[in-house]
């Protein structure tokens, strides 16, 4: 009877084969290729936000908020001086697993020594690993910045600055600071595939990377052990969709349950859907032309203000934007507490502009490029669109440009190396700093070929400013800084500043939990699908 | 040792090697039968174990619902097959075969631990399986709901196109407006230009165009305007018209300046700006949704085909998993990964993609594992195979093993049995032999003891057999031989002290018989003088009571130790016999004794009246005539019953002898003949023949033609006395007269010729001369 016991025990097994349930998916219609997934790689949002459901920061901004909160640091401390910061790690916090990798430890001191050193020292044995840029890294300073790294022990680590430097716990949260795994470096490093590493990364965050194939998607899996909880849904898809009108589409027929940055002009049709939500919000962004200063005529103010007054921008706003943005003046958004609106725009005025060209020694005009972007960013919906009727617009001073783009990757790369004269480009501030703007935009830093700042312009006056201004913690002192430098800034017009946008974001109503990131984050963790 | 025990011991032998042979052949045939029973458990465990491989064989083979009524049966049937061996193991007290059968019993454990883990693997293996089917469903599953969705989007693209395209025909025509505007403002700044060397040549002429311009920029203007409206841009419609005007009417009013103009242009240029790039933009949304549009015809193509393929590989993997091919399944596992390889490049549905590239990698994870099973299952097979081969094999042999037991012990039952007979046998002869010789050993001693007796009884009493032959060492009777030498001698010894009475008695009748013999001579003298008769009966008559008695005694007793010596002899001799003998002995000794005593006493006083006896002398003479003279003094007693005596005789036959005793012969022969052979008074015929029968010998044939001689006489007639006329006076000394005369006086032989239903026939030889009684010899052994 024992037997006979065990056998139909076994056969209750015969009855119902079991299928694990299929966990929900969601899907996101995002706008681009990410140029990297490990974000030590990436500079733009579409890069950030492809990384950023992998991994975490030692410490983070809280979704649609500014504030910082604690993430793989459990606390902190900052010296008086503030040049030593100190971080108690977060114990038992697991990487991921995959098939071709299981970690054999939590995360430790020496992963966050790992990541900081190897964009910082050029003797790193990963540092010239995939290409050796830490664009972002170098643009923000941290190599001048850091002074040692050392973990006191596994948990603790302790960072010393060169300067103190106000900004540096906000620029912790930056996607680029985030921590990867030494083990999973090491055991890359030991098969003889460093680039691995940077390909299939591992981190700690709530998704783990399953694939990513160009132009198609990126497909991340929720990461069972993620130190913050479960998700709710199994599979995350990052649907590469460039086009704004097809990724609508997509949401109207549930292809997608998250769509970035729909065209301006479907707005309101997306407001009437009762199967779709609008979410929108004032960006801490703005979109510009830059002028390459390196590259004549560029190089002359005069054809510079010309150009100024030449662009229409409120056209711009009107018709690309669909009116939802606001001229720009200044390289930082309004909403930003350093903003200066002393600063007056300089008006649309063709015979003024001619008369400085033909000042600048062009009353022929000339011919150029205009380069634009092949995506549509938050900043800027319809590049291709923007760039025309800036064409238009510069046609009236006899100015014959050229359209051109590239992938979004090859784009942003030919930008940074500054080989585009003029081009269309943006930002969105990634921690809320005001430095975040002014100095990895326009700062003598960001301005080295491969640097963010695209205009390769560097006033060492604005720059002294800029600097100063990551030193003090007085805000008032920062923002009389800011304010000077933005003068500077406009005067020298290294830039056309074109708007700041509402950023647009779009979800099914299943969609729950999604909120729009005033820094441009598209965060999936806690977000879920309710039928 | 006593004749009885002996007997027993004779008989006690065989009955004891029987019943020794009964109970081997009882143990041994126990032993066959618990061999047999042993071969028949083992056929039953064989057929328990031949029926649980099939049930196993039938597990694998059914399908995966009906599994467990396959596995159930099997558990069922070990249960029956282990109580089975059990049985066998318990039964049997070979140590050998109680081992196999131990050994049996844990192959079946064993084999009943494989099937548990068949069962296991069966069932882990019939859930991948299943699964993998739901996974399949799945899969073809989502490919519909994509199809759906994708149909959805379809119509919402065909929407989206038509109104974007009809915003671009609207967008365009405003260009096109726009730039006819622009035309008409620039021709009309042209005429304007010219005006003045116009208005010199031909003031009219100059007025006149200037109104067509004006009147085509007015019309432009309105084009435009309307164009707005039907974009619903009223504003800019309004502001078309406005603008338009204001250039125009001040144009017609003369009063036009620059301002004016520059407004108008600006404001055109940035309407075809405007417009031109938002014509673009939409036309970019078109190509860019007509792109998608097909890109999804393409997805949902490419998922329908992943569906499909993902359904073949599933029929596929359901025929390799039925035929148990583990390479199959191994290929299809590869399939399956390059199918997934290819999935993940395909332009799936990301909605769905994730789960159909999981459902496909599960799906080959779960095959490449059923694979491991379905090999492990296979290996677990073909050690189950090995294991019930062994099992069956194992019983075979015992089974064998057992029914060859069975077989032996028969053939040594039968061994035992003829052995043990034969044994028996010889054992039972020799002792019956030995037993017969200690019985007749002692018997025939007795007998030869008593056959001296019989011929000597005074020889002595018989010795008593030999000690340790029904002696014991006192000498006491131990055996019935002993017993019965004991009564001999006891008889032998009374009958001694009898005879030498009964001889007395004898010896004194010996005498009287000589006197009576004496008597008896006389007698017939006497009856030769024709006298004698009378006398010799009447003498007869008072002497033939008692000794007739003491004789016919004495010949009874004679008989009876003829008997005795007879049993004595066959070695049949039994106490009550021998009792029974004694007793007439000594009654029949008494009787002869008194009659005896009685006829002497007679014959004494006979004596005093016997006659003389007389002689008669031998001469020779003439055969025939003498007979003739016979006949005729014979006549009378013959004529007066009507006999006739026929003579027939040789002439010339002369005969030397003694012619009295000679017609004494034939007349008591024929006297005999007319005394007895006619009862009824009829008249018979004799007849007389004389032949030369041989060289000195002549042959007298006496016949009659009477009634014959009673079969049971003719030995007796003979004899003295005897007659069976006696109440008619016959003496019965007659023909014993004829008899005595023949042979004592005559040297000559006589024969009665026995011849039933016919009368009486005498046959007499006599020699010739006394010379020629050599002759008698042949003659008489006829």
């Amino acid at each position: 009877m024992r037997r006979l016991a065990v056998v139909l025990l076994l056969a209750a097994g015969l009855a119902s084969p079991a299928l694990p349930a299929a966990g929900k998916t969601l899907v996101f219609c995002s706008e681009g290729n990410p140029e990297a997934l490990n974000p030590q790689l990436v500079t733009t949002t579409t890069g950030m936000n492809a990384a950023r459901p992998m991994f975490d920061t030692l410490v983070a901004f809280a979704p649609g908020a500014g504030s910082l909160e604690p993430a793989l640091a459990e606390s902190w401390e900052i010296s008086p001086d503030g040049r030593v910061y100190t971080f108690r790690l977060r114990p038992g916090v697991p990487f991921h697993a995959r098939g071709d990798f299981t970690p054999t430890r939590t995360m430790e001191a020496q992963d966050v020594l790992f990541s900081l050193e190897r964009q910082w020292k050029e003797d790193h044995p990963f540092h010239d690993v995939s290409g050796g840029r830490y664009d972002y890294f170098r643009d923000n300073g941290m190599g001048e910045l850091l002074a040692s790294i050392e973990a006191l022990d596994p948990t603790t680590v302790r960072i010393t600055l060169t300067r103190p430097h106000a900004p540096f716990l906000a620029t912790l949260a930056d996607p680029f600071n985030a921590i990867l795994s030494a083990e999973y470096a090491a055991h890359v490093l030991a098969a003889g595939t460093p680039e691995e590493l940077d390909r299939r990364p591992i981190g700690t965050g709530p998704f783990l990377l399953v694939d990513y194939r160009k132009d198609v998607a990126v497909r991340y899996r929720m990461f069972e052990h993620y130190w913050g909880g479960r998700q709710p849904i199994e599979s995350l898809v990052f649907s590469i969709t460039p086009n704004p009108a097809v990724r609508l589409t997509k949401l109207r027929s549930g292809e997608c349950h998250v769509m970035a940055f729909p065209d301006p002009a479907d707005v309101a049709a997306i407001a009437q859907d009762p199967d779709l939500v609008l979410l929108q919000q004032e960006g801490l962004n703005v979109g510009y032309m830059a002028m390459n200063v390196t590259m004549p005529p560029f190089d002359d103010p005069l054809v510079r203000e010309a150009i100024s007054h030449a662009v229409d921008r409120q056209a711009i706003i009107d018709t690309v934007y669909g009116g939802a943005g606001v001229a720009a003046k200044n390289p930082i958004p309004p909403t930003m507490w350093a903003y200066n609106d002393a600063v007056v725009p300089d008006p649309v005025d063709i015979d003024r502009a001619q008369a400085l060209l033909a000042q600048a020694g062009h009353a022929d005009g000339f011919d150029s490029e205009l380069w634009y972007m092949p995506v549509s960013r938050p900043y800027a919906p319809d590049g291709r669109r923007i760039a025309e009727m800036i064409q238009a617009d510069l046609a009236k001073l006899g100015i014959r440009l050229t359209l051109k783009t590239a992938d979004w990757d090859a784009y942003r790369l030919t930008l940074q190396a500054g080989e585009a004269p003029l081009a269309l480009f943006g930002w969105t501030g990634d921690n809320g700093d005001p430095d975040n703007f002014l100095n990895v935009l326009l700062g003598c830093t960001a301005a080295r070929t491969g640097g963010n700042n695209v205009a390769k312009w560097c006033d060492p006056a604005y720059d002294a400013l800029v600097s100063r201004a990551q030193q003090v913690s007085d805000q008032g002192e920062r923002t009389r800084l800011y304010h000077e430098a933005q003068e500077i800034a406009a005067a020298a017009r290294p830039w056309i500043p074109i708007a700041h946008s509402v950023v647009f974001m779009a979800t099914r109503r299943e969609v729950r939990g999604f909120v729009m990131d005033p820094l441009g984050r598209h965060l999936f963790k806690g977000v879920d699908l309710v039928q | 040792m006593r004749i009885t025990s002996k007997i027993a011991l004779v008989g006690g032998i065989p009955i004891a090697i029987a019943a020794a042979i009964a109970v081997a052949a009882w143990l041994l045939l126990a032993e066959a039968e618990r061999a047999r029973d042993g071969a028949a458990l083992a056929v039953s465990a064989h057929r328990g174990l031949a029926d649980l491989t099939r049930a196993s064989d039938d597990f694998v083979q059914a399908l995966p619902t009906q599994r467990i009524e396959h596995a159930i049966r099997f558990s069922v049937l070990a249960d029956g097959a282990q109580a089975t061996l059990g049985a066998l193991a318990a039964s049997e007290e070979d140590e050998a075969r109680r081992a196999a059968a131990g050994r049996l019993a844990v192959a079946l454990g064993i084999y009943r631990e494989q099937m548990d883990e068949l069962v296991a693997l069966a069932s882990t293996s019939d859930a991948l399986i299943a699964e993998m089917g739901l996974r399949a469903s799945a899969l073809v599953g989502l490919a519909d709901e994509a199809r759906a969705r994708q149909h959805a989007s379809n119509g919402d693209i065909v929407a989206t196109i038509t109104d974007d395209d009809r915003r671009m025909r609207l967008t365009r025509d405003i260009v096109d407006d726009a730039q006819e505007v622009r035309a008409a403002f620039l021709a009309l700044e042209a005429s304007r230009a010219r005006a003045w060397q116009d208005a010199i040549a031909d003031p009219a002429e100059a007025e006149r165009r200037r109104g067509f311009a004006l009147a085509r920029l007015r019309n432009a203007g309105a084009d435009l305007a309307r164009s707005f409206g039907y974009a619903s841009r009223d504003e800019e419609s309004a502001q078309a018209d406005a603008v338009v005007a204001a250039y125009a009417d001040a144009v017609e009013r003369g009063r036009a300046t620059g301002r004016e103009a520059a407004a108008l242009d600006a404001w055109v240029e940035d309407v075809i700006k405007i417009g031109a790039t938002e014509s673009r933009a939409r036309h970019e949304r078109i190509a860019q949704l007509l792109a998608y549009s097909v890109e999804a015809g393409e997805t949902e193509q490419a998922t329908q085909n992943v569906a499909v393929e993902t359904l073949k590989l599933g029929r596929r993997t359901a025929d390799a998993l039925a035929g148990r091919d583990v390479a199959a399944v191994a290929a299809i596992v590869e399939e399956s990964r390059a199918l997934l390889d290819h999935m993940a490049d395909l332009p799936i549905s990301p909605l769905i993609q994730t789960e159909m590239l999981d459902a496909i990698e599960g799906w080959s994870e779960r095959l490449s594992t059923t694979a491991e099973s379905l090999a492990a299952q296979n290996a677990l097979l073909e050690e189950m195979g090995q294991t019930g081969l062994a099992m069956l094999l194992g019983v075979q042999d015992l089974n064998e093993a057992l029914a060859d037991r069975a077989k032996r012990i028969g053939v040594t039952v039968r061994q035992i049995l003829v052995l043990g007979a034969g044994i028996g046998l010889l054992l039972g002869a020799i002792a019956a032999f030995l037993v017969a010789r200690s019985i007749t050993g002692p018997l025939k001693r007795l007998r030869e003891d008593m056959l001296v007796l019989a011929k000597d009884p005074a020889a002595g009493i018989i010795a008593p057999p030999k000690r340790g032959w029904g002696f014991g060492r006192d000498g006491r009777i131990r055996d019935e031989l002993a017993s019965m030498a004991h009564a001999v001698n006891v008889f032998v010894t009374e009958i001694a002290r009898r005879e030498s009475d009964l001889r007395r008695a004898k010896d004194e009748v010996d005498l009287t018989l000589d006197e009576l013999r004496r008597t008896q001579a006389d007698l017939i003298q006497a009856e030769k003088l024709a006298s004698l008769g009378q006398l010799v009966a009447g003498v007869a008559h008072e002497i033939n009571t008692p000794l007739g008695v003491a004789l016919t005694t004495a010949t009874s007793l004679e008989g009876e130790v003829s008997r005795l010596g007879g049993a004595v002899d066959g070695g049949r001799i039994r106490r009550a016999d021998l009792d029974r003998s004694l007793a007439r002995l000594k009654e029949g000794a008494g009787l002869v004794h008194v009659n005896l005593a009685r006829a002497a006493e007679m014959v004494q006083s006979f004596k005093r009246v016997a006659a003389d006896q007389t002689s008669e002398d031998r001469r020779r003479f003439d055969m025939a005539q003498w007979l003739h003279e016979l006949l005729t003094s014979l006549g009378p007693a013959l004529r007066k019953r009507g006999h006739a005596v026929e003579t027939v005789c040789p002439d010339g036959l002369v005969l030397d002898t003694y012619p009295g005793a000679l017609a004494q012969v034939l007349t008591n022969l024929v006297m005999n003949s007319v005394d007895h052979a006619y009862p009824g008074g009829e008249a018979g015929a004799m007849r007389i023949a004389v032949t030369r029968a041989a060289p000195g010998l002549v042959r007298i044939v006496y016949e009659d033609d009477g009634r014959g001689i009673a079969p049971a006489s003719v030995a007796k007639v003979f004899e003295p006395f005897f007659t069976t006329g006696r109440e008619r006076g016959n003496t019965g000394l007659g023909l014993h007269i004829v008899y005595n005369l023949v042979t004592a006086k005559l040297d000559g032989r006589i024969e009665l010729d026995p011849r039933p239903g016919s009368g009486a026939r005498f046959v007499i030889d006599l020699p010739i001369s006394p010379e020629g009684r050599e002759g008698l010899l042949p003659a008489a052994a006829q």
